[in-house]
């Protein structure tokens, strides 16, 4: 069985299996707790020292489904939390990651200790093990996804434009 | 949640006695109408000579009991600085004990006071924003001739002392009709303040706590103030945010006329940015044309809320009165409008730009306000930050104030109208601040206690 044959038969092994992260509508929350390997702390915040602009943005953007994601370092620089919230189903979230900026995943993953890679077939048993279920999420708008609320404020412009030219 | 808002806005029984001998008449009487003036900044660099020109200044120093019968040809009020504090020999123990805005400094603020670009602290005149700012005295007269004889008082204090010196002067006088430069009656309202007794006009609305203007009463959550240290020093006293802007009048009315379709529309523009007509009238009770007898009326113009135009369709939100000063307009969101007062004593400076006049003529013209209140951070800098340089408040986004926001040529400015909203874009920046500082505003006992420091003494 070759790599990629073995991940589709974990995937959709897993498909069926409840996976961690408490939801409010269609959106959930992802908090993912590690030890950093040693010295990583440092490396990881040059890593992110101009955050998400430019082509990180970009990247992180074709996702289309991530709502808003952080990192933050602590224990002395010893532990790192990964916290976001995303829309529709864990596996598909998982997926897109390694499907979509798999060297980007990997970038920023590589130096939580055990990361075996997002598209290593034990992946999804690594995160499971790292991800702790919130006991309290809130979400201001638990009906719109990503999409919705860019299309909203797509929408939002053309209409400030159409009501411009109609006063005029 | 909604039911502390509740608990905020219930006024309470007792109502404290106000010891008016000892506050200063700057922050509870309004300036003279008309008024003649003159602001002076001093810098010691010597802390007995600094105590001296304070015990000579402090019989001029009027105190608001002195409401009626001014018994001077003008009044002076005095404000210090941290750094005056500091050269006055005033001991760190005590110096740490005052609030953080004023410790740091205005200029220190601008990122959060949204005193950027043209009115960043890089373009202030010397010597705002400098640590060489020590001493700010407001000098009031009603004519020419009582302010000559006052000024001459005010020298008197420190004119042999060569280690004071004075560092800033500013003229400043009513313009004709008691308009801002840009030609809007201005001064109209402040807050009512509980047991000030002050003359209360309709609309002034409910008594707002003592405590919020001045240290040593209950404030409007019942608390008083226990800093700074010591005790001597801040009853009585309070904190005046010091504002210079420099108004851009050509600007403006090159815009009115850019984006206005007659002559009549100029003057609505203007009117829904400010949220009041030329004459003080308010859109809210006059929302078709001007009503100069309303706007004359001390009784009628301030006699308003914004709850019968929920749809801003009279009084735009983002209109500056309504903005600065929201009355009853938030009332179904969660924020205590009754923490975000504060008293305002404006003057304005400069000629006035002759009517009609388009083009720049190079004068410097524009007000200077003293914000007074005694948690500056919760009432002139939320205001600021909050309602002047956002819009989100009013879901505007970041839209900001009209007048007083940082346009810079592409701001933008709603007008809700039916069936379709005018939206004017482009807006320039109007108003530039020169010069901004926070002093703390000391009673008269607290003023003798300071001119009889001696050297090495702790607070």
């Amino acid at each position: 069985m070759t790599v990629a044959q073995h991940a589709q038969v974990v995937k959709s092994a897993s498909a069926s299996i409840a996976r961690p992260g408490a939801k409010a509508g269609q959106t959930s929350e992802f908090t993912l707790i590690s030890k950093l390997k040693p010295g990583a702390a440092e490396r990881v915040r040059a890593l992110l020292a101009d955050g998400f602009t430019g082509e990180r943005q970009k990247n992180t953007d074709r996702i289309a489904t991530v709502h808003d994601l952080r990192f933050v370092i602590f224990d002395n620089d010893t532990r790192i939390i990964f916290a976001s919230t995303f829309d529709g189903g864990w596996e598909k979230y998982i997926d897109d990651f390694g499907g979509i900026i798999p060297d980007e995943i990997d970038l920023l993953f590589h130096e939580f200790e055990g990361y075996p890679g997002i598209n290593h077939p034990s992946i999804k048993d690594w995160i499971v093990a790292q991800q702790v279920t919130a006991v309290g999420f809130y979400s201001a708008y638990p009906s719109a996804s990503v999409r919705d609320i860019w299309k909203a404020l797509k929408i939002k412009g053309a209409v400030d434009t159409l009501l411009d030219v109609a006063s005029n | 949640m909604s039911k502390s808002a509740d608990i905020l806005s219930m006024p309470t029984d007792k109502i404290p006695v106000l010891e008016v001998s000892d506050i200063q008449a700057t922050v509870l009487r309004p300036r003279p109408s008309p008024y003649r003036g003159q602001y002076v900044v001093l810098r010691i660099d010597d802390a007995a000579q600094g105590r001296e020109m304070l015990r000579r200044i402090i019989p001029y120093i009027a105190p608001a009991d002195d409401w009626w019968l001014p018994t001077l040809p003008g009044w002076m009020g005095i404000g210090l600085t941290y750094h005056g504090l500091k050269a006055l020999g005033l001991p760190a123990t005590s110096l740490e004990t005052f609030p953080q805005e004023f410790r740091e400094g205005m200029a220190s603020r601008a990122s959060i006071l949204g005193d950027v670009g043209d009115s960043a602290p890089a373009n202030w005149e010397y010597p705002f924003g400098t640590p060489d700012m020590h001493v700010a005295i407001a000098i009031y007269s009603k004519d020419e001739e009582s302010l000559e004889t006052t000024l001459a008082l005010a020298r008197q204090s420190h004119h042999d002392l060569p280690m004071i010196s004075v560092v800033y002067r500013l003229r400043f006088s009513e313009l004709p009709n008691g308009c801002n430069p840009f030609g809007f009656r201005d001064g109209l309202h402040n807050p009512n303040v509980e047991g000030s007794g002050a003359v209360v006009h309709p609309g002034s609305g409910r008594p707002v706590k003592a405590g919020e203007f001045i240290m040593g009463y209950p404030d409007e959550l019942g608390a008083t103030a226990i800093s700074p240290e010591p005790e001597v020093l801040r009853r009585n006293g309070t904190f005046v945010a010091f504002r210079k802007f420099h108004m851009r009048v050509a600007a403006f009315r090159h815009y009115l006329r850019e984006q206005a379709s007659s002559p009549e529309d100029e003057d609505l523009i203007a009117a829904k940015m400010v949220g009041r007509w030329r004459s003080g009238a308010p859109l809210v009770l006059a929302a078709e044309q001007d009503d100069p007898e309303l706007g004359a009326d001390q009784d009628r113009n301030n006699a308003f809320g914004f709850g019968d135009d929920t749809h801003g369709l009279k009084c735009p939100f983002s209109a500056h009165i309504r903005r600065v000063n929201p009355r009853d307009a938030l009332r179904n969101e969660l924020v205590a409008t009754n923490l975000h007062q504060f008293l305002r004593r404006g003057t304005n400076y400069g000629p006035p730009l002759p009517e009609s006049v388009m083009e720049d003529d190079g004068a410097q013209r524009g007000g200077v306000f003293l914000l007074i209140g005694v948690h500056q951070r919760q009432q002139f800098e939320f205001v600021q930050s909050q309602w002047i340089t956002d819009g989100n408040f009013i879901s505007h986004g970041r839209e900001e104030d009209p007048i007083l926001g940082n346009g810079g040529g592409d701001g933008i400015f709603t007008i809700p109208k039916r069936p379709v909203r005018r939206r004017l874009h482009g807006l320039p920046q109007f108003v530039a601040v020169q010069g901004g500082e926070y002093c703390f505003m000391p009673g008269l006992r607290a003023l003798k206690w300071l001119a009889g420091l001696e050297a090495g003494a702790t607070a």
